[in-house]
């Protein structure tokens, strides 16, 4: 292959790998704005949620349709971890690293907790790629193309939901200022709770298309996620929907372009060197502002 | 000012109350009535509790003894967004808006419990109280001055017409015109137009001059109250508050 066919076809895995990210990320974005909780068990909800779509899945029904099955499955998951577990670590005014090592707590429990259930093995969706479409010099399938649009949708929803709703602005000022938000009326709990059920269907659906994407996968497949998350996150400003958006863009483009070149095993060392060289530069992110007063 | 932006309206007043963090009262035993038409104020040193007091009448902070009523509602360690509902509006000294939100969008939050429908009128009236601000309606809150900054964050309560206005320190870090203005023009005429209004103020003697009454904080208690007229003529407080117009000193 031509070093131009290599650098574009690498360029379809990324666009596949980002559009992913970016669902994962502003999800996980929003529940750091909106409760301050850097939720490590992301990665673990993702894969249980892909679990229980498979399982639909595997018992004969439409894989797209399972969807909607990891989307509950994630939107209630997460909801109860934040009303059962951070929530009450919160109000007892511990440290917030303490939320942080519950949560990694959460995440191996979630993880090996689905491994002792599934098993060890690989298992993959009942879902034909459909035709391969060579578009510009990438090579993608139906079912990509149509994890892009799914992906393409939800983000314009997110965007909707943000800028012109009334439960987007109360989520944006609870993010703000919390104090303020519930002295012009807002109910901030019911805001919270909306908040853990709307990420955590972002999560749901992110961990199935990402199973779906990944072709095959196991209990333990979403284990370093946490890393392109992160980095993804602090790209764009940590609690920043749309530098979530961006950073994801950035880095599924650079880790599946690097993988052409180096090693698919390095995906997530480039992640994270991408990480480290935004903590240590702009630490806020592109997009972000320090948070003063 | 043709507006009715506020409502007249209703009593606050809070008895024997304590308020403070952790358990640990910062302010005690306070006792205040702000009734409609007037303007109280509240003055004293820098940590005297005035900030405090404010929060613990508004939801903020909790409340560890004594009563909060407004009307004849009892409204003690009542949430914020009930306190808001109520028809109290308050102004934070600091983080007195939403910083990433556009000026339009922070209107909309005060406005929050508004009918869908009432909300774009509402913004309408509140900006022909404020008319600089109707040029700056899709600028971040986080990035306007000081002066705007503050307008924006009286306008935001001015969503709910408010019948009762508690607000600290509004003319902090506003240029002496300004702070002028915001005082005499707007607050005065809140009350004038029938609204209770309860005002922290750093400045003493701007305080007396549009104040019905005077509260002086310190180490969380009243130590001196009275009539603007009363406060000018007695010698601890001009010599605490006034003397010179500069330095502020403790409150014996
Ligand atoms: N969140 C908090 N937790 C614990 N103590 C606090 C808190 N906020 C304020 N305090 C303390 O309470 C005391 C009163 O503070 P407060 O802010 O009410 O004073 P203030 O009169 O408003 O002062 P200023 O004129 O500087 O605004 C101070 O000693 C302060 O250190
Ligand atoms: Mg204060």
């Amino acid at each position: 292959m031509s070093a131009v066919s290599v650098f574009m076809s690498s360029f379809g895995f990324g666009l596949m790998t980002a559009a992913v990210l970016a669902i994962a990320t502003v999800g996980f974005t929003m529940q750091f704005a909106v409760t301050n909780v850097l939720n490590l068990a992301y990665g673990s909800v993702m894969i249980n949620s892909a679990f229980v779509a498979y399982y639909f899945n595997a018992r004969g029904m439409n894989a797209w349709v399972t969807l909607v099955f990891g989307m509950v499955t994630g939107a209630v998951v997460s909801w109860a971890l934040n009303r059962f577990v951070f929530t009450p670590f919160q109000r007892r005014n511990l440290a917030p690293i303490t939320v942080v090592i519950v949560a990694l707590g959460v995440d191996l429990v979630g993880t090996f907790g689905l491994q002792a259930i599934v098993g060890g093995g690989y298992v993959s969706f009942r879902l034909a790629p459909g035709q391969e479409y060579h578009i510009l010099g990438m090579f993608l399938s139906g079912m990509q193309l149509v994890i892009l649009a799914i992906c393409a949708v939800v983000l314009g929803m997110i965007h909707w939901l943000l800028k012109y709703t009334r439960l987007g602005k109360a989520m944006r000022a609870t993010s703000a200022n919390p104090n303020l938000a519930r002295n012009s009326g807002v109910k901030t709990q019911m805001v919270i709770s909306t908040t853990w059920l709307i990420s955590g269907a972002l999560c749901g659906l992110a961990g199935t298309v990402f199973a779906m994407n990944t072709g095959v996968f196991e209990a333990t497949s979403a284990q370093l996620y946490i890393v392109m998350l992160l980095a993804a996150m602090f790209l764009g400003g940590p609690g920043e929907p749309y530098g979530a958006m961006f950073g994801a863009l950035t880095i599924g483009l650079a880790t599946e372009i690097s993988a052409a070149y180096i090693s698919p095993q390095y995906k997530e060392v480039v992640a994270f060197l991408a990480l480290l060289g935004m903590l240590t530069f702009r630490p806020y992110g592109i997009f972000g502002s320090e948070k003063t007063n | 000012m043709s507006v009715e932006l506020s409502q007249s309206g209703q009593v606050l007043t809070a008895t024997g109350l304590s308020a403070g963090y952790d358990g640990r009262p910062i302010v005690q035993d306070v006792n205040i009535e702000a009734t409609p038409g007037k303007v109280v104020s509240i003055v004293g040193p820098n940590g005297s509790g005035k900030s405090t007091l404010l929060k613990s009448l508004v939801g903020v902070v909790p409340v560890l003894g004594g009563t909060v009523s407004v009307g004849a509602k009892d409204i003690t360690n009542m949430t914020p967004e009930k306190v808001a509902a109520l028809g109290v509006g308050y102004v934070p000294q600091i983080d007195d808006v939403f910083p990433p939100l556009t000026v339009k969008e922070n209107l909309e939050i005060g406005g929050y419990l508004l009918a869908r429908r009432d909300v774009a009128t509402r913004i309408e009236a509140v900006l022909e109280f404020f008319p600089r601000l109707k040029v700056m309606l899709t600028r971040k809150a986080g990035k306007l001055s000081g002066g705007e900054r503050k307008m924006l964050a009286m306008g935001r309560v001015l969503m709910l017409s408010p019948s009762v206005l508690v607000l600290d320190e509004p003319t902090a870090n506003l240029a002496p015109i300004v702070a002028t203005q915001l005082l005499e023009e707007y607050i005065r005429g809140f009350a004038d137009h029938g609204s209770t209004v309860l005002l922290v103020e750093q400045r003493a003697k701007a305080a007396l001059r549009i104040s019905d009454w005077t509260c002086v904080l310190g180490g969380g208690r009243v130590v001196l109250e009275g009539a603007p007229r009363d406060l000018e003529q007695d010698p601890v407080f001009v010599e605490s508050f006034l003397g010179g117009g500069t330095a502020r000193h403790q409150a014996p």
